[in-house]
């Protein structure tokens, strides 16, 4: 991977719009954890579904560290996207954001994390078979066309 | 130039309890893109970019793909490496 860092262009509307839904995510993993969230509980999954003892003494030893991760992760993107809090235009104008190769990884791991949280919110199980046109599902359609943006651009990066 | 001695050690232990691998298991969800499954694949276990873009068509069209192999503390390292990414991952013994 090359070091140089990677710029992408957000409409002041989106990354203000970014921001808040980092902040959520960032609210969601700071402080105490509700052990019963199914969407904080996506971050962490069982990787012993059928072995109750395996999975607690594995969740004991890394849930903590995984959520914590997440919550560095999500800061660091904050900290890119904290511009957006004073609009420097018009809500079309964009804005460059660049992301050190470092941060790559926060940063999709971050957007797919929201993803996550929200598509448990949403209700959004086994199949994703949602209505287009659902405003609900705005914000998670948007996040995954970004993320896609980001995956394309990061492989791009490394070749 | 000296011959070893071939002098069996019989292990009850390891004959009783036989080194069975482990599997990593990656399960497919509807949230998580393609792309970026098939990103983590080809940058976190350094495969090939079409081993990379296999195993996630085999999770996609599948259900799951088994992804690695080995040690059973290595596939919860794996596991967890996973989680991070938000993949679904599990850990199993080969054999079940």
């Amino acid at each position: 991977m090359s070091g140089a860092p990677l710029s992408i262009d957000f409409a002041e509307v989106e990354g203000r719009h970014l921001l808040a839904i980092v902040d959520e995510y960032v609210a969601l993993l700071d402080g105490p954890r509700d052990a019963k969230d199914a969407g904080v509980n996506r971050l962490a999954p069982d990787p012993y579904p059928d072995d109750r003892d395996a999975a607690d003494e594995y969740r004991t030893s890394t849930r903590e560290d995984l959520l914590d991760t997440r919550l560095a992760e999500a800061l660091s993107v904050r900290t890119a996207l904290e511009g957006f809090e004073s609009p420097a235009g018009a809500d079309l104008e964009t804005r460059t954001i660049e992301i050190s190769a470092a941060d790559l990884d926060p940063w999709l791991r971050t957007l797919s994390g929201i993803r996550l949280v929200l598509a448990t919110r949403l209700g959004i199980g086994r199949h994703d078979a949602h209505d287009q046109e659902d405003p609900r599902f705005g914000t998670y359609d948007w996040l995954g066309y970004r993320l896609e943006l980001l995956v394309q651009l990061a492989d791009r990066h490394d070749a | 130039m000296s011959t070893p001695r071939a002098t069996p050690v019989i292990d009850q232990q390891l004959t009783a309890a036989p080194l069975v691998p482990w599997q990593l298991v990656v399960w497919d969800d509807p949230v998580n893109l393609m792309s970026y499954v098939a990103r983590i694949f080809r940058t976190y276990f350094g495969y090939p970019k079409e081993k990379a873009e296999r195993l996630m068509l085999a999770v996609h069209n599948e259900g799951h793909a088994i992804v690695a192999t080995g040690p059973r503390e290595t596939m919860e390292m794996h596991a967890q490496a996973m989680h991070g990414f938000g993949l679904w991952a599990t850990v199993r013994r080969a054999d079940q």
